[in-house]
This record gives structure tokens, sequence and C-alpha cells, in this order.
């Protein structure tokens, strides 16, 4: 399985990624999954979110969850990207894209990455509020 | 022996701080460290049950022996995504 890993403060290119994209003959399925910043955060509302990441054990935690993907489904490919820094409001934070030959298990494998991704890698997020 | 301490996301705000140090004697586990940084930043107290605990890059239980040069890192659940 390939993977590719970016944690950066950089806004997340969906074109250029979309435009990098590589496929095999066998691929019948790609998901792409965003996590997009909302204008409210419990009840509150924001304007962008402030995300810190401990990221040599975020890098690492991620190619943990990548290991375990690779173990339970056939997956052609991961590529995710997570934005760091002050990500505003409609922006998102997550780029998450599963390339495999049926859909089935690339949806299962994208909801197993988000899913664990929310309990072991060290990213955590501040929302900054309105003035 | 010591080993470096590192705080993450709210928890820096309410130690105050990053970064410590500890000096602690041989064999001293991971939930031995954890006691003795509450010890040192009372605050952290409330937040005890739900803190993950790490070594390095790796989640580590309580029982987890320590060693000289050890770097330990202590933070709240995560938020990624």
């Amino acid at each position: 399985m390939k993977t590719q890993l970016s944690i950066t403060s950089e806004a997340i290119d969906e074109h250029f990624l979309i435009t990098d994209r590589e496929t095999s003959v066998s691929a019948g399925a790609v998901i792409v999954f965003q996590g997009i910043v909302r204008n409210m955060e419990d009840g509150v509302p924001i304007n962008a979110i402030d995300y810190e990441s401990f990221n040599e054990m975020a890098c690492h935690q991620f190619e943990l969850i990548f290991e375990d993907i690779d173990r339970q489904w056939p997956i052609e490919s991961v590529r995710l990207v997570h934005r760091i820094g002050v990500v505003p409001v409609n922006e998102p934070s997550l780029w998450v894209e599963i390339i495999a030959a049926h859909r089935s298990e690339a949806f299962a494998a994208c909801q197993f990455l988000i899913d664990e991704m929310k309990v072991r890698v060290p990213i955590w997020k501040q929302p900054q509020q309105l003035p | 022996m010591k080993v470096s301490v590192k705080f993450w996301s709210y928890f820096k705000e309410h130690t105050q701080c990053a970064e410590t140090t500890l000096n602690l004697p041989e064999n001293t586990t991971l939930g031995d460290a954890h006691s003795a940084v509450i010890d040192q930043f009372p605050v952290l107290i409330e937040m005890k049950n739900s803190t993950l605990k790490a070594v390095g890059v790796e989640y580590q239980p309580d029982d987890f022996i320590l060693s000289e040069g050890d770097e330990i890192s202590f933070f709240p659940p995560v938020q990624g995504g």
C-alpha cells in the first residue's frame, strides 16, 4: 500500500492533490474526505480553529494507523494532509484520499482512519472566537 | 536519573510551561512520574484520569519503567480532524 502523509501549516491545495493523484488500472474506487472548520464550536460562534500538533508523534501514530489499514483491507493508496495552525471557518483542516479496487474497503478504511486519528494522533484544537 | 517532561495543548497553559525535568530514582514507572508531576503542578490533578501519556512517540501504560533520558509527554485527549 502506498502512503503519503503531510502535516503542514500551509492551506490544503485540493486542486494540486487531485492533479497529483496516481491510480492503477485495477483501481475502482477513490474516496476523498475533507474535514472543514465549522462556524460553531460547542454552540459558540467562532471564526477559526488553531490546531497544535506534536508532529513527531503524530506522524508516527498516523503511520501505525496506515499499517493497521494495510493489514485489514486491500487498499492501493492512502494520502492524508492535516493542516495545523490557524484554519479559518469554511476551510479544510483535513484531507484524506483512499484508493482501492472496490468501494466497500475504501469506505471502511477511510472511516477507520478518521476514527483512529481522533483517539490516537496527538493534534489538538483551540477555537478562535469572534471579537 | 533525569527525564524530560513535555506538556501539550491546554496542559501548557495550566502549568505555564511547555517542558520540565524530573530527577527520579531508578526503575521509576511512568505512573510514578505522573504523580511527581502532579505534586509539582497540582492543577493537573483534575485531569489525572483523562491524561494521555507517551514516552518518545509511543503511548505507554502506567507500569512502564522509565530510563535515563526518556522524553515523557503528558497531554489531554486528542482532537485532530
